[in-house]
């Protein structure tokens, strides 16, 4: 079992998602953002680092975000990511597609490129992770992504070469979808998600 | 300097709104970790956004206290989840089993929703939901209740009974976001600005009288 550590940036779809009880089981720790920077991550197997972060803060706490990778952790970036800070950071900023659904034959644009990963293989499936994209992703050579755009973003991936530890790397927000009581897709998404980060094949 | 202050909380989805002409020509932007250390003095209202960091609002609520009791506004969009505004109960979600349970009402005409359909607050592209989805319910004695969910679950009040100043509390997103959607919505931002710079001159009033 892993040990996950959770960064809690005390907004109102965070304070619900990570305290959800479902959810919260599978954490050993919320971290509150300003005190990130002070703690102690060594005896956590995966940080969970989700959307929306303020900018200053998560900026500040970069360095010993990839340090905890360095030490063979995992880290879970969720989001649209407008600020370098990922490793080897190739982020497309795209109109989100809101509205795919209402379009005569619709058409998510998204794709699982990696069906026998354990991720889809045991515990989710693609319309569990879709609702809509804020952008893409350009991963560097190497990694394996697992959901792409019709035109070849990335849209979740997963980096084990930039650094010693693993980087879990999506565009989608279900942090904070959930917690603010919209898409239920994103409610399946974490029912899967966080079991197959504490036992699942990484 | 301009006197309504905008609390940022930093995020993605705000770069938009660091960059619109709307918020720049007329709010004073911080970043949200930089609001215990601002001067408060010059501003007339503070506007707090949905995304803030509430913990750290929590923990400086004494702050928009005596903010509120200089005789002054605070403006609060979002889900409150910490008790940092006084007054104003946590949120509630609403129990969605239809669409038809995200309907929004006008329940007292207002300046900030004038001319506002309330169909063009419950649904974007025929999709509800968006608007508000939950409430801050029971409101605060004497509040005035602008706009409902079914059922009688307050989305937007107006708290002049609380503090010597006034709160406007809305359970939903930013209300200044509320523009450039092509709709009667558009008006709420100006709207609402209006109505801050309205409602400062009767608190100045109402405080130089006391």
């Amino acid at each position: 079992m892993r040990k996950i550590a959770v960064v809690y940036s005390g907004n109102a779809p965070h304070k619900i998602t990570f305290n959800t009880p479902k959810y919260k089981k599978y954490i050993s720790e919320l971290i509150y953002l300003p005190n990130l920077s002070e703690a102690d991550l060594s005896s956590f197997d995966v940080l969970y680092v989700p959307s929306q972060l303020n900018e200053g803060m998560l900026l500040k706490n970069a360095e010993k975000i990839h340090q905890f990778a360095e030490d063979g952790g995992i880290v879970c970036a969720f989001g649209p990511q407008p600020w370098e800070w990922l490793p080897n950071q190739k982020w497309e900023d795209r109109e989100t597609n809101f509205w795919w659904w209402l379009e005569k034959d619709a058409d998510s644009g998204i794709r699982l490129t990696n069906s026998e990963h354990d991720l889809f293989k045991n515990y989710l499936t693609l319309a569990d992770a879709t609702w809509h994209q804020h952008g893409v992703f350009w991963p560097p050579a190497g990694c394996t992504t697992l959901i792409a755009t019709t035109d070849g973003g990335s849209v979740l991936y997963i980096d084990k070469i930039s650094t010693k530890g693993t980087w879990i790397i999506t565009t989608l927000d279900p942090d904070y979808h959930f917690g603010s009581y919209f898409m239920p897709a994103t409610e399946r998404f974490l029912d899967g998600f966080f079991p197959w980060l504490v036992e699942g094949e990484i | 300097m301009k006197d309504i202050l905008f609390i940022d909380p930093g995020h993605a989805f705000g770069i938009e709104n660091r960059k619109s002409s709307f918020i720049l020509n007329n709010f004073h932007i911080i970043d949200m970790y930089d609001f215990e250390t601002t001067d408060l003095s010059p501003f007339k209202a503070i506007v707090v956004h949905d995304f803030v960091d509430q913990i750290h609002m929590y923990n400086h609520r004494h702050l928009i206290e005596q903010f509120l009791n200089d005789g002054k506004i605070v403006i609060w969009g979002g889900h409150l989840e910490f008790e940092w505004l006084t007054g104003c109960p946590i949120f509630t979600p609403k129990n969605i089993q239809t669409f038809s349970d995200y309907n929004i009402s006008i329940v007292q005409e207002n300046p900030i929703f004038e001319g506002v359909n309330p169909d063009e607050m419950t649904f974007n592209k025929g999709v509800a939901g968006f608007f508000a989805r939950g409430s801050h319910t029971p409101v605060p004695v004497g509040a005035e209740i602008l706009l409902t969910l079914p059922g009688d679950a307050t989305i937007t009040y107006i708290d002049r009974q609380t503090t010597r100043g006034t709160i406007l509390a809305h359970a939903g997103r930013d209300l200044f976001a509320q523009r450039m959607q092509n709709k009667s919505t558009d008006l709420i931002s100006e709207q609402l600005l209006q109505w801050v710079h309205d409602e400062a001159k009767q608190l100045k009033e109402r405080m130089n009288n006391a």
